[in-house]
């Protein structure tokens, strides 16, 4: 009968209730997207992140990263690839020279990274000739000291097709050497920072400037599934333990964060939006409490325990609760549903976005896990937020609550 | 014979440390099984305040009230509760049902408190609203039913739980001419037939007119308590 009476009183005040559901519905379709948004931003740009630029896992010299020396190189290149090759978890790999130099043009010049790449190796690692807006790629064209700009770098520089920029560079033996270069295409990655100071050349024309035997210091790994990134990297670490096995989070601190802050931060919206709808519920149920506190007392005084009214308050919040939040978790599902194919539009704040590797198109994404932690945490809510107006329900005397108007 | 209701030296002292309200100044009463009483008084007088006490919802500065050999100021305020569902009927003047249900479900609802079986509940029931006159308005809301309707519901309702007596306070201030005539023909034959005690206040001369006793209160004390001969 408590559960009959509840839900009926649900439905005495209408717009009360439905104001109290709207704002449950809100809520919960508000948390899912705000979630969801967080969750298909950070892994669009930890994604960016890995296809373009640090891939899963990286092979260096171990003073490689610290001090990106040249002379830094990995002295097994060969054995190091014809493992990785003969590695079923391995989906691509690309053996880099990395050379930190300088590219000027007739404007001036500027300090940067020349990434000097076996074409198909890098093609098939990052796709890289699929991003080129102008020019040919590497393995297309027979220029000797071929180059590829980003078309950031080219715009600042005042560079295009043909234009043949001198990148200033050091020889494996420490000294240094200048070479004209040839700007054969034109890329776009997406990220601002990579693309202002990395320009891509063929390995053979680099190796050949640098006058080195070994000079290949980064070798980078993409792989089929996620969950082997361990087993890849310890089973490399130990077979080559005079090297640097890197996975990606510990290449880039900024994804690591990124993917660390996710499970926390999800935690710190669902609680911002519950406290907000703590306060809103409880306001409408001490309404209806007040509303009904003749009612109340005559119930207390014809039999009915004080936690039974107790237990009354709580079953209705929670019935405004149960009707609302299903429909707001739908509606979050079909907004997740069509922004995770579709993708939402942040085009008009692209250029900032792009500046810090992130894209302009987030797909909306969340895991079943999410939406149950959002249901619980909306059923928390509504029984956290009928506890005050329940326990006020029971602090009236019937005698004076009978005698109120 | 037993007494149902025993009244000794009660007192109420509203505000007592402020400005006090003297509600009730030592009332002693007894009430007998079968009795059909009224209390009447001027306003203010304490009839409200003695049916309060008497039904455990309020609590008397002084004095005891003994119901059924219990004194009721021992008992604990769940254990009140639990006394008032087993052995007292409330009807209110202004009915109070539970708006959301039905009259059969009000009826039942008491009932339903007590832990009594479906089937009982069913017959009682029927057997109550067939008794007050509604048998074929069980499924109605208190809105959809009119003033004397929702009063006899409560009657039924009061009586649903097999009381040991049955409070009324000014049952008939919201009632017609016709609803009042037809709720006291109700009480009076329940209290006629089945024995059951009543004990109202009110101001209704055609209420007390139908008392067989008639206790009068004024400024907190009874000033006459008169049996009328049948």
């Amino acid at each position: 009968m408590i559960f009959k009476i509840a839900w009926r009183n649900i439905w005495r005040s209408k717009i009360r209730s439905f104001t109290v559901m709207a704002s449950v519905l809100v809520g919960v379709w508000a948390l899912i997207f705000v979630l969801s948004f967080t969750a298909g931003f950070i892994n669009s740009y930890i994604s960016s992140a890995i296809e373009n630029e640090i891939s899963h896992i990286q092979v260096h010299h171990p003073k490689f990263m610290d001090e990106k020396e040249v002379q830094y190189t990995l002295k097994n290149t060969t054995s190091i690839v014809d493992n990785i090759s003969k590695n079923a978890m391995v989906k691509a790999f690309s053996t880099r020279i990395i050379n930190s130099g300088m590219l000027a043009t007739a404007r001036g010049s500027r300090g940067i990274q020349i990434r000097g790449i076996n074409p198909q190796e890098e093609a098939n690692l990052t796709r890289l000739n699929e991003k080129l807006t102008e020019g040919v790629y590497l393995d297309a064209t027979k220029s000797r000291n071929a180059l590829l700009v980003s078309r950031r770098l080219a715009d600042k520089m005042k560079l295009k097709l043909k234009s043949k920029p001198v990148l200033s560079l050091q020889k494996e033996d420490g000294t240094s050497i200048s070479a004209a270069f040839k700007v054969v295409g034109i890329y776009e990655l997406g990220n601002a920072l990579f693309e202002e100071t990395n320009v891509f050349v063929r390995q053979s024309d680099l190796s050949r400037l640098m006058e080195g035997e070994h000079n290949t210091h980064e070798v980078a790994l993409l792989l089929n599934n996620m969950e082997d990134l361990d087993t890849v990297k310890n089973g490399l670490a130990a077979t080559f333990p005079e090297t640097l096995v890197q996975n990606y989070k510990e290449i880039s601190p900024n994804v690591n964060l990124y993917e660390s802050q996710m499970g926390g931060s999800t935690y710190v919206i669902i609680f911002i939006v519950m406290l907000a709808l703590i306060f809103g519920i409880i306001n409408t149920m001490l309404m209806a409490v007040l509303e009904r506190t003749k009612e109340l007392g005559m119930l207390m005084a014809i039999g009915m325990k004080r936690g039974q009214v107790f237990s009354m308050i709580v079953v209705e919040t929670v019935f405004l609760a149960m009707i609302s939040a299903p429909i707001g978790l739908l509606l979050g599902f079909l907004t997740v549903s069509y922004y995770s194919s579709n993708g939402f539009d942040l085009s008009a704040y692209g250029k900032g976005m792009e500046k810090f590797g992130f894209s302009d198109q987030v797909y909306l994404s969340l895991d079943v896990s999410s939406f149950i932690t959002v249901t619980v945490a909306v059923a928390i809510t509504a029984v956290l937020a009928s506890l005050y107006p329940a326990f006020k329900a029971t602090r009236l005397k019937p005698v004076d609550a009978m005698s109120t108007v | 014979m037993d007494k149902v209701i025993k009244v000794q030296g009660v007192t109420k002292t509203y505000n007592p440390d402020t400005i006090p309200v003297h509600a009730l100044r030592g009332v002693n009463l007894e009430i007998e099984p079968g009795e059909f009483t009224a209390l009447v008084g001027p306003s203010g007088s304490g009839k409200t305040t003695l049916l309060n006490a008497i039904g455990g919802l309020d609590t008397p500065t002084g004095g005891s009230i003994t119901i059924r050999g219990q004194d009721i100021a021992k008992l604990s305020d769940s254990a009140m509760i639990e006394f008032r569902k087993q052995y007292i009927g409330f009807v209110f003047q202004a009915y109070n049902l539970i708006p959301v249900l039905t009259a059969k479900e009000n009826v039942e609802f008491v009932m339903l408190l007590q832990g009594k079986s479906q089937e009982e509940r069913a017959t009682r029931v029927k057997e109550l609203l067939k008794a007050v006159g509604l048998e074929d308005q069980i499924d109605r809301r208190p809105a959809q039913l009119s003033g004397g309707q929702q009063q006899r519901v409560a009657v039924a309702r009061a009586l649903a739980s097999k009381p040991m007596f049955i409070l009324a306070d000014e049952p008939t201030a919201n009632l017609d001419s016709k609803s009042t005539a037809n709720l006291l023909d109700i009480m009076a034959k329940l209290n006629k037939e089945e024995n059951i005690t009543f004990l109202f206040s009110t101001h209704d001369q055609r209420v007390i007119d139908r008392a067989r006793r008639i206790v009068t209160l004024e400024d907190g004390q009874i000033i006459s308590d008169e049996t009328i001969a049948s």
